[in-house]
């Protein structure tokens, strides 16, 4: 994520709380400007069109509200995944804009952000993978490392938090199973 | 296609129409209202918001475009998927108003989708002895790798087709059912 000026910060947490306030759908920049206390053109001048508002404020969400703690292992990730789905429940409204906001299907909207911090990981413990599995992996690992869990899990299987957090992380968990007896010895450093 | 027959369906036919040039974003009811011919307020009084739009058209085209084929065993469910994953390539368009609307918060009616109680059902069948915390975290894994959303998020974020998003598919339920011991699978 690109530094954001404080004008552009005050921009994404204004629209952030006026969606969790009033939906997605219903915030005008005008009423945006007016929570951010700036002139309605400002917001113009800095996300000329809602796709690029929507789009820096769903890369604001996740990288501040969502943020995760960084994982040292790729075995750590099942804890990382579990504790998302506790942040992702808090903020449901949000939740939802992030994860529409990566199925857009266009550039820009990044569907794994977290997918070249996973390949460190697989690369430094797991390096004996093949080119297929290690996509593999990383593809299931990104997939349930994400907010489309938790929309999907509540949404098809009306799951509460709990619930969510165990499936998703039992998931990754097998995930893992399959390259649990590949790992590199630890070198002395 | 059959002509559609209520303005609801007209609608949907025509955003549809729509798609084939343009993103869902820059379909705006005033050009919806022109290719339907009938008035902005028509559509509002349908589909009082964007986000209703996107979850009936979406509904739409899964049952124009996308029809599941039925399966009872995991080996028709895996072949299943692998057909929608390819008709989803087909039409990359249609696809991401899928995995979008499945992605939003529920505006229409809040049921499964028929995919979810299917694979419930095959569970059923194939390992009726699982036990409910394993078959709903199985049935939810396996719902979640056959989605729209994985094959979006597949083919934006990693650039892979069909046929790699198919055997990405497969590994992710082979890696699920490995989990389960192999007494618990019914003997045919």
């Amino acid at each position: 994520m690109t530094a954001l000026s404080g004008t552009q910060t005050a921009i994404l947490g204004a629209y952030a709380e006026l969606i969790e306030e009033l939906g997605s759908d219903d915030v005008s920049n005008r009423v945006i400007a007016r929570r951010a206390g700036i002139a309605e053109r400002t917001v113009f001048r800095n996300y000329p069109t809602r796709v690029d508002l929507l789009l820096a404020t769903a890369a604001w969400i996740e990288a501040t509200l969502f943020a995760r703690e960084e994982s040292h292992s790729i075995f750590d990730l099942p804890l990382a995944i579990r504790e998302a789905m506790h942040r992702y429940d808090a903020r449901p409204e949000l939740a939802h804009v992030v994860a529409e906001t990566a199925m857009r299907g266009m550039n820009g909207a990044s569907p794994s952000p977290g997918r070249a911090h996973l390949e460190q990981l697989l690369d430094a413990e797991v390096p004996s993978l093949d080119p297929v599995q290690r996509r593999t992996v990383i593809a299931a690992l990104s997939h349930l490392d994400s907010v489309g869990t938790w929309v999907t899990y509540r949404r098809e299987f009306g799951m509460d938090s709990r619930d969510i957090a165990d499936a998703a992380a039992w998931a990754a968990e097998a995930v893992l199973d399959s390259i649990r007896d590949r790992v590199t010895p630890r070198q002395a450093t | 296609m059959e002509e559609p027959v209520d303005t609801a369906t007209a609608i949907l036919a025509s955003a549809a129409v729509l798609l084939r040039e343009r993103t869902f974003d820059d379909i705006s009811y005033r050009a919806l209202a022109d290719e339907v011919g009938i008035s902005e307020r028509t559509i509002y009084r349908q589909y009082p918001t964007r986000p209703h739009l996107l979850a009936a058209l979406s509904n739409w085209i899964e049952q124009t475009c996308f029809p599941l084929p039925p399966f009872v065993t995991v080996s028709d469910f895996r072949a299943a998927v692998h057909e929608r994953f390819r008709a989803f390539d087909a039409s990359p368009a249609y696809a991401y108003v899928g995995a979008r609307a499945s992605a939003i918060s529920p505006t229409l009616d809040a049921e499964p989708a028929y995919i979810t109680r299917a694979i419930e059902a095959m569970l059923d069948v194939a390992a009726p002895t699982l036990n409910q915390r394993d078959r709903r975290r199985v049935a939810a894994s396996l719902r979640y790798f056959s989605s729209s959303m994985f094959w979006a998020r597949l083919r934006t974020g990693f650039d892979l087709d069909a046929a790699e998003i198919c055997d990405a598919f497969d590994g992710a339920v082979d890696a699920v059912l490995a989990r389960l011991p192999d007494a618990i699978w019914a003997k045919p």
